[in-house]
């Protein structure tokens, strides 16, 4: 008899061990009727909160879609990569890597004509190149933000260098920057990024005329022009002289912190520089004195997207045009840069000069498509660019550009 | 009552049946899926399409970062390995000397094996800081002006070296657990004889120890393979691919590529070579492992080194 209830007790502990642990994620099931969407973001800490706020927000104001957020945060490409490759996507989810994902997306243009044609032009046309594979349009931009260089006023009034203006060119940022490092002890003039990403570095040769590719997605002759080797050698040639160093991450710490006095980055870093205190200004980066053009800006714009395998894609829609609505554009002003024009006239952002020089950029970058959209396998040619980019700039190999772009391209 | 002989028969299934559904579904399951995925070209986003052997043909014929990253693990486990062992025997022979507090020298010393992987690889990333790093400023002290450790791809490797050797901890308890067992009157017999301390480590503590040896060499070698976090997380894999380690490549192959076909082929080849190194250790380790209780029990030769 006790054998029998000791053996009974050993059973259910058993079957509810292994019971619980099967339990854990699993049911879809609707809440009270209410539709869910998943939705996925890489943001971190504080922008995360209030991207939990929002969404809260639209819980709160509607009664048939409840929307999770899921915060992927560093490792987003790791996790999204594992649901879509399980079948599990999130019903939305920010996008930026649209030829690398496209395939598991749902397209868009259906929705966007239902909504009629006010709706898509609203947005700044320059973004839909950046949210669409050939024709489909697979993401709905949510923000964007151009590059531009920011200056520190307070070492440029202490070296006595007149401040950049939206003139300048390369040579003239290479010789403040020489003559800040110069003469202030600890400042350096100019840092920028390492281990560039390739696809904003790709910028620099837009604004010399030239690209990692032509629109066949040829590499060799566009990667190893003279040209391209001028924009490579450009940022060489600055930490050669002792006036730049390069950073880890994009010179934001180093800017704040007063060790340099010049970096190129986008619209992020503008609240925390603004909520240290620094006394910053932002002009439009400089130009290459022979190319005869204003430098060219990349976007770097992310977008809203649905996966295809979605169960939910009406209410996914429905937060899709919320969250790249008017309202919450104007939340994440002072963050990113509104896509939509309407926002920006009400809001008068154009008169704000911390935003005035990145739209100033943007319209200066329209038509370019970046090399990642043009070529099948960029997955292999941005890693030899990223490869190639260290080897270039990293301070103890500052190898030549031109046989380290020569190689790439035979590569490719 | 032959239902309770039934009862009695299934009940050792009953008990182990959490761990053996645990095993199926998280160890086994997976191993024979990811075996049956290198067999195919398996993106992300799409249809997966069956390739047979073409992953593992591409593998050794077409991908030089393969061979590289390959090269590259072997230098790191042939560096690693005997410096690690050969750290943790000295630190285990440390706390076996009877000297004052040496409880507290043997938490020390046994502390940084606790440590998760990302903390340590975020001290590390600030002591091996070029300009603000601490070990350049002790090295400065005595003359030398330390190289750039995570910026030089000269030296990254060292780094990465340096930092793993930091978890050296539990071997170092495992060395001294047997070093202790050790029966005390062999020493004793031995100093009665003239030998020295020195002596005496390479005559009897050193062979004695050798089954942990064996044991720690291949936990060691096992390890240095698959070292992927610290590489993560201290250098990326750089700088210049310098410390591009297998795992690494296996891992942006998977996520960064998306080809899980061809990075699950990538960790099976991963795993017959350490199969085969380890049963080539093993083979060895007749040769120059000393059982105790083996030689107690048979005479024949068995124990005896090959002549």
């Amino acid at each position: 008899m006790k054998r029998k209830i000791g053996l009974l007790l050993v059973l259910t502990l058993t079957m509810v061990t292994v019971l619980s642990a099967c339990g854990g994620s699993g049911g879809n099931s609707d809440s009270g009727g209410k539709t869910k969407v998943r939705f996925a973001s890489w943001d971190n800490a504080e922008d995360l909160d209030s991207q939990q706020e929002l969404v809260d927000k639209f819980n709160v104001s509607q009664d048939e879609i409840e929307v999770t957020l899921e915060a992927y945060g560093d490792d987003y490409d790791t996790k999204i990569s594992a649901g879509m490759g399980s079948g599990d996507a999130p019903d939305v989810m920010y996008m930026w890597n649209y030829p690398s994902y496209y395939e598991a997306l749902e397209p868009l243009d259906s929705y966007i004509e239902n909504e009629g044609a006010e709706y898509k032009d609203n947005f700044y046309e320059a973004l839909w190149a950046y949210n669409q594979i050939d024709e489909d349009i697979y993401g709905i931009p949510v923000g964007f933000t151009t590059h531009a260089l920011f200056y520190n006023k307070d070492i440029f009034a202490e070296a006595g260098v007149t401040e950049p203006t939206d003139d300048w060119t390369w040579d003239d940022l290479q010789a403040a920057a020489k003559t800040i490092s110069e003469k202030i002890e600890g400042v350096t003039g100019f840092s920028y990024q390492l281990q560039a990403d390739p696809y904003d570095f790709e910028m620099y040769l837009w604004s010399n005329n030239t690209a990692y590719v032509d629109e066949a997605g040829n590499v060799a002759d566009n990667l190893n022009s003279a040209e391209s080797v001028e924009a490579f050698s450009v940022f060489q040639n600055i930490q050669k002289e002792g006036a730049a160093i390069t950073t880890e991450g994009g010179g934001t710490d180093e800017f704040r912190s007063g060790k340099t006095a010049m970096y190129i980055y986008g619209a992020w870093s503008v609240s925390t520089l603004d909520g240290d205190g620094v006394n910053y200004g932002i002009v439009d980066i400089p130009a290459f004195a022979d190319s005869g053009r204003e430098a060219v800006s990349i976007l770097s714009s992310s977008g809203l997207a649905m996966s295809k395998d979605s169960k939910n894609k009406e209410a996914a829609w429905e937060f899709i045009k919320y969250w790249t609505g008017e309202e919450m554009n104007k939340e994440r002003i002072g963050y990113e840069l509104s896509a939509l024009k309407s926002v920006v006239e009400s809001e008068g952002v154009m008169e704000d000069e911390k935003s005035a020089p990145f739209y100033s950029m943007l319209e200066q970058s329209t038509g370019y498509t970046p090399a990642s959209f043009l070529v099948d396998d960029w997955g292999s040619l941005a890693d030899d660019l990223e490869l190639a980019l260290e080897r270039i700039n990293n301070p103890t190999t500052l190898e030549d550009p031109q046989t380290v772009l020569d190689e790439v391209a035979g590569a490719h | 009552m032959k239902r309770r002989k039934e009862l009695k028969k299934a009940s050792p299934y009953i008990f182990i049946s959490p761990w053996i559904i645990g095993f199926i579904v998280f160890t086994a399951g997976p191993l024979i899926l990811s075996l049956i995925m290198s067999f195919y070209d398996w993106p992300v986003t799409s249809e997966a399409t069956f390739t047979g052997l073409g992953n593992y043909v591409k593998m050794f014929t077409e991908d030089a970062q393969f061979w590289k990253s390959l090269k590259l693990t072997l230098k790191y486990a042939a560096i690693f390995v005997p410096l690690n062992l050969g750290i943790a025997l000295f630190l285990a022979m440390l706390i076996t000397q009877p000297v004052r507090g040496v409880k507290i020298y043997r938490t020390i010393f046994y502390i940084p094996a606790v440590i998760s992987s990302v903390a340590t690889a975020i001290i590390w990333g600030w002591i091996l800081n070029g300009d603000y790093g601490v070990l350049n400023y002790l090295l400065s002290l005595i003359g030398i002006e330390g190289p750039n450790w995570l910026v030089d791809p000269a030296w990254a490797l060292m780094a990465i070296v340096l930092t793993s050797a930091f978890g050296v901890g539990t071997m170092m308890l495992i060395f001294y657990t047997d070093i202790k067992n050790i029966p005390i009157d062999l020493y004793e017999a031995a100093s009665l004889d003239g030998a020295n301390s020195v002596k005496q480590f390479f005559s009897i503590t050193l062979p004695i120890i050798t089954p942990t040896i064996l044991f720690n060499v291949i936990t060691s070698i096992i390890n240095a393979f698959q070292q992927l976090t610290l590489v993560m997380l201290l250098t990326g894999g750089g700088p210049l691919k310098s410390t591009y380690f297998y795992g690494m490549y296996t891992y942006d192959n998977a996520f960064k590529h998306h080809k899980l076909g061809y990075a699950s082929a990538n960790a099976w080849v991963m795993f017959v070579i350490i199969l085969i190194l380890t049963a080539f250790i093993f083979r060895s380790s007749s040769a120059w492992v000393f059982y105790e209780a083996e030689v107690k029990g048979q005479k024949t030769g068995k124990r005896r080194k090959n002549k």
